[in-house]
């Protein structure tokens, strides 16, 4: 008797949650049906140097069905298909949704037959990995470098095979309600690390020896967001001229670990034992600033809707950097060179249209919380309505990006602050034995640093 | 009175292992009636301080959470009833029959569970790929029809059944296929539990095989939805927590129907050699 009690709450919870369920996926199909009949068929060429002609028949006209492969929003993604579909009624382009962290197992595998996608999503970090199944784009190098930036960086032998459309970086997110509590204002915003140390210790709370509200707070992202990014502002790469051998024992690597001790152990604004991330206790609001990059924007938006924060650019040495900081790009669409040329034809004009597509470029760069790569895009209203983003505008082309690093880099450079914080390491000892651990796992890559094409390279 | 001790302190020690047990499963239930911003509060309640539904009723945001489950059920039970079939008439012929090569089959079956599934999923998938079975539950039932844990498992079950049942039926004129189906089967319900259980779980929970070969959306499985909520930077352990709570009832609903025969089931065929 008692089992079958049992069966049936079970039974009724899922019968409950199938309705909720259904419920949930009739608000979405209508929210799906909107989007389709909104989506409004340009009447005349769109685009800057990049054009997307609509009266070029794709396919000859004849019925074609395409995959796209993805991670994260599916309504995004659909956005810009059925803008695309709305103009070539004959594409039909399946959106294929997958988990982040697999999507990097099964995409190498679906790509290395006839049958993978024709065009998927990619990010830069797994660079190697992809770059043997893309084709070229089919667009010339003179218009994707008219308007976009960072386009040499991606030139291989003479092609392009994706390209960024956002740029993401890291700047200050403060917590403004401790920022009013310690009778700080808005004349008070750092512009050098001097400056931040300073305000730092003003946001800082302490009982006796016991930290109650940290200044500001790095752990867990210290070699991302400090160490791997502020020798630029002292006029160092991360690389050496060679674009091969690393540089991360070098003055100015040392001198930025320096100061991060120092703003633990002699300022006293954080701990290395005050909240394991220092992004998460800012969430938690127990730290009042935090470097963090721009997924951090959406983060506080979503998960930590209750902070109200502000944003600012990320505090220089002397005011007038090198590069503010490292940058990394979100990458456009990637062509899958084993798909049947047909497809690979769609594939290649559906790139097009989606570079030409300011609005498109808007709402991924939004949803990224990226910096548009597009030129024209710079001072766009929308984008500048994001905080995260305005902070940038002023002075996003003093931005660098190395290049698709090995993650050696960062886990070597992570394993070195841990040395230093937790296991007494000198700066001088871990940042050496950093250097060599990269080199020797660098061994057999193939990356080369593009530091040297940044637009104020020395 | 020292009898009486131990058993309190063995059955203290019990508890607190049980409690170690279910407490994650009971915090993850609490937590799915809580917002993101609680789960992750640096003060912890295992019970929420805002009771909130939302993350069942918005747990399609993310995808289509009914199909995924219906899916999955189909695909479990599918492939439930047939590796119990399978294994049972498998076990049953090398329990019972002799014949030469006999120990050397069982021995290959036997093998096929030593070999990990990371060694053969390339292959698997390329066979797959060139069979044209993609993104389709061929490629999730197929493959999985016959299980060398469930043939070992019937194999030592089936040799505890009386030969002189069988040949007894043989007398009276049963076929063989008549005796495995009104014989054999009838007689190894304990076995066929502990399969079905181990089977339903394993298929409900396997995420990577699913995610490889499906592609449609409508057609993907419960497992690779859950995954869904991993994002890039940031996880929706709300939803994530309120999905995996409803995915789990299948499960326990299984389980708790069939416990007593699952566990008589292991423990004849943990002895029986």
């Amino acid at each position: 008797m008692k089992k079958k009690m049992l069966a049936a709450m079970m039974a009724a919870v899922l019968a409950v949650t199938g309705l909720a369920g259904c419920g949930g996926s009739t608000e979405k199909k209508e929210a799906e049906e909107k989007t389709e009949a909104k989506a409004d068929v340009p009447k005349e060429p769109f685009g800057d140097t990049i054009k997307y002609d609509l009266t070029v028949e794709i396919n000859d006209g004849k019925d074609i069905s395409i995959e796209l492969w993805e991670w994260g929003s599916d309504d995004l993604f659909q956005q810009v298909i059925d803008g695309y579909t709305a103009i070539h009624p004959n594409v039909s382009i399946k959106l294929v949704n997958n988990p982040w962290e697999d999507y990097w197992t099964k995409l190498p595998l679906a790509l290395d037959g006839e049958k993978g996608p024709a065009i998927f999503n990619i990010h830069n970090s797994y660079h190697e990995n992809l770059i043997n199944y893309l084709a070229p784009l089919d667009i010339p190098l003179e218009d994707l470098q008219a308007d976009f930036t960072g386009v040499d960086a991606h030139v291989i032998d003479g092609n392009v095979y994706y390209i960024d459309y956002g740029m993401m970086t890291g700047s200050v997110y403060y917590n403004k309600k401790m920022w009013e509590e310690a009778g700080l204002t808005d004349e008070d915003i750092p512009k050098t690390w001097d400056e931040m140390r300073e305000v730092a210790k003003k946001l800082t709370i302490k009982d006796g020896d016991k930290l109650i509200q940290a200044g500001l707070n790095f752990n867990d992202d210290f070699h991302q967001n400090y160490l791997l990014g502020l020798n630029y502002q002292l006029g160092e790469n991360l690389f050496q001229e060679d674009g091969k051998t690393p540089n991360v024992n070098s003055d100015a690597m040392k001198q930025v670990m320096q100061m991060l001790v120092d703003m633990y152990e002699t300022d006293g604004v954080g701990s290395k034992d005050f909240g394991e991330k220092g992004s998460d206790s800012f969430g938690q609001g127990q730290s009042a600033m935090v470097i963090q990059w721009g997924h951090f924007y959406n983060t506080l938006n979503t998960t930590w809707s209750d902070i109200d924060f502000g944003v600012f650019e990320i505090p220089t040495f002397d005011g007038e950097p090198y590069a503010y900081n490292r940058y990394n790009g979100e990458s456009t669409f990637g062509v899958n060179k084993n798909a049947p040329a047909d497809q690979q034809a769609v594939a290649q004009d559906f790139v097009k249209y989606f570079l030409a597509n300011d609005d498109a470029q808007v709402a991924f760069n939004l949803a990224m919380s990226t910096f548009p790569a597009k030129k024209s895009l710079a001072d766009n209203e929308k984008i500048l309505e994001n905080p995260s983003l305005k902070v940038l505008s002023e002075h996003i082309d003093h931005y660098i990006w190395p290049g698709p690093m090995p993650s050696t880099v960062e886990t070597s450079l992570k394993k070195a602050g841990q040395d230093i914080f937790f296991n007494g390491v000198d700066i001088e000892t871990a940042l050496d034995e950093a250097q060599e651990n990269i080199i020797k796992d660098m061994k057999n890559s193939s990356f080369e640093s593009v530091e040297n094409l940044y637009a104020y390279a020395k | 009175m020292r009898r009486k001790i131990s058993s309190i302190a063995l059955n203290i020690l019990l508890l607190m292992l049980g409690v170690i047990t279910v407490y994650p499963f009971v915090w993850m239930l609490c937590s799915s009636f809580k917002k993101n911003s609680e789960i992750m509060a640096l003060e912890q309640h295992l019970l929420p301080q805002e009771f909130i539904l939302d993350n069942y009723v918005n747990m399609n945001a993310h995808f289509n959470f009914l199909r995924f489950f219906i899916n999955s059920l189909v695909v479990t039970l599918v492939v439930t009833v047939l590796v119990v079939y399978t294994s049972t008439l498998c076990g049953f012929v090398l329990s019972k029959y002799k014949f030469k090569g006999r120990n050397l089959i069982f021995g290959f079956v036997l093998s096929t569970m030593m070999v990990p599934w990371c060694v053969t999923i390339i292959p698997k998938y390329s066979m797959i790929q060139s069979f044209g079975w993609m993104d389709s539950y061929k490629a999730l039932i197929i493959p999985a029809m016959f299980s060398g844990f469930g043939i070992f498992m019937m194999k030592q079950h089936i040799s505890s059944l009386p030969d002189e049942i069988l040949e007894a039926a043989r007398i009276d004129g049963a076929n063989e296929f008549y005796i495995f189906q009104r014989i054999v089967f009838p007689m190894s319900k304990n076995g066929i539990s502990s399969i079905a259980i181990f089977q339903f779980l394993w298929t409900w929970e396997d995420f990577l095989w699913p995610y490889l070969v499906i592609n449609t959306q409508e057609k993907q499985l419960l497992a690779v939805g859950l995954k869904m909520f991993n994002g890039q930077y940031s996880t929706d352990y709300g939803a994530l927590f309120a999905a995996t709570a409803i995915s789990i009832i299948p499960v326990l609903l299984i389980y708790l129907f069939f416990q007593k025969q699952f566990i008589a089931g292991i423990a004849a065929s943990a002895v029986k050699g």
